[in-house]
């Protein structure tokens, strides 16, 4: 039944009874005729179609491209427009105007720029290590000495500290036991 | 009144358009028929199937000059059309089919039990086929077209040729098995 050369069928070895009956019925399917009158429908139809409805424009028809065709000046019909290469130019024109656009935005808009100095944590002076912020403090001074008589430089007033330890250290001395002479 | 020169040239034109049209109405509508019907197996649906595929070539005759292969072409069109439609439609019932079958199937001298005997037996088939896979069924119902070559199943399918061999060589294995499945189950 089929006749082409080069048709998959063709090449058909059988894998089973199925698939060979299966392929029969799909052959006769496919060899059906189209009923009667198709042809006279479909071109009834297309011809009611393409007289019913404008032709759709497949390309802008600007006056300017039709005015720019030497050939056929004044017409209404297709220009350099319908040039495959003043197509092409076109686009790549859009395409050049679009991509300039862009890279000027983007080469208007400046990153914010690093610092320049970086601050580093402080190191230790000598190397080694380091004061692992430790707070280095001075030796604590001696206390005030006492150089007037207490009663005379403040008499009435509250006496600073430095005078009291005086006081407290001769009276844990008083209280002391007497050693034997 | 003076006609514009540009007037009469696209009135020509026009007129040119659709004499290609009709005649690839005259020379493939019958093929694209079988290829719709083969999918839909209904014929109204079928028929309405061509006649959008010619209304797609319509829309898009400007560049019917520059199509290599019409014939693939219109296939193409026709087979993406049809599969829309199978898509979107229900399940076909086997009923249907056996009711068509009987209607359309050649009688070769068969009696009226004997026709609807084979009317049942190939919907039966044919509702195997509708188990396999897509992509299996696909080419095994393009390569029951004896005016298509493998390269043309191929290019109206967008894939190669030695996919469209494998394809078809899953295609008769699942479809053995499911024939043997379902009569063992008969």
């Amino acid at each position: 039944m089929n006749s082409h050369p080069h048709n998959t069928f063709d090449s058909h070895t059988g894998s089973g009874s199925g698939s060979g009956e299966a392929e029969t019925t799909l052959r006769l399917i496919a060899g059906l005729p189209a009923p009667e009158g198709l042809e006279e429908r479909v071109k009834a139809g297309l011809h009611q179609t393409l007289h019913q409805a404008p032709r759709s424009a497949s390309l802008l028809r600007w006056p300017l491209a039709t005015r720019l065709d030497p050939t056929r000046s004044g017409s209404t019909g297709a220009g350099w427009m319908n040039s495959n290469w003043a197509r092409s130019a076109a686009a790549a024109a859009i395409v050049f105007v679009v991509a300039g656009g862009g890279w000027e935005v983007y080469s208007r808009i400046q990153p914010a720029q690093e610092p320049k100095a970086i601050a580093l944590p402080p190191v230790a002076a000598h190397g080694g290590f380091s004061s692992a912020n430790a707070i280095r403090t001075p030796k604590t001074l001696n206390g005030a000495v006492l150089t007037h008589p207490l009663a005379d430089a403040v008499a009435g007033k509250k006496r600073p500290d430095s005078a009291k330890k005086p006081v407290k250290k001769a009276k844990a001395e008083a209280a002391k036991p007497v050693a034997a002479p | 009144m003076e006609i514009a020169p540009s007037a009469v040239q696209d009135e020509a034109r026009e007129q040119v358009e659709e004499e290609a049209l009709e005649a690839l109405v005259g020379q493939y509508a019958s093929t694209l028929y079988r290829v719709a019907f083969s999918i839909l197996r209904n014929p109204s649906d079928a028929e309405d199937a061509v006649q959008e595929a010619f209304l797609r070539v319509l829309r898009h005759r400007d560049t019917l000059g520059e199509i290599r292969d019409h014939r693939v072409w219109l296939i193409r069109i026709v087979w993406n059309i049809v599969l829309d439609r199978k898509r979107r439609a229900k399940t076909r019932p086997e009923t249907d089919d056996v009711a068509e079958l009987a209607r359309v199937l050649p009688a070769h001298g068969l009696s009226a039990e004997q026709r609807a005997a084979a009317a049942q037996n190939h919907a039966h088939v044919l509702a195997c086929v509708d188990q396999l896979p897509a992509k299996e069924r696909e080419v095994m119902v393009l390569s029951a077209f004896e005016e298509l070559t493998s390269v043309e199943i191929a290019s109206v399918l967008g894939i190669t040729e030695s996919s469209v061999r494998s394809r078809l060589f899953r295609a008769r294995n699942l479809m053995a098995d499911l024939l043997n499945h379902s009569r063992s189950l008969r």
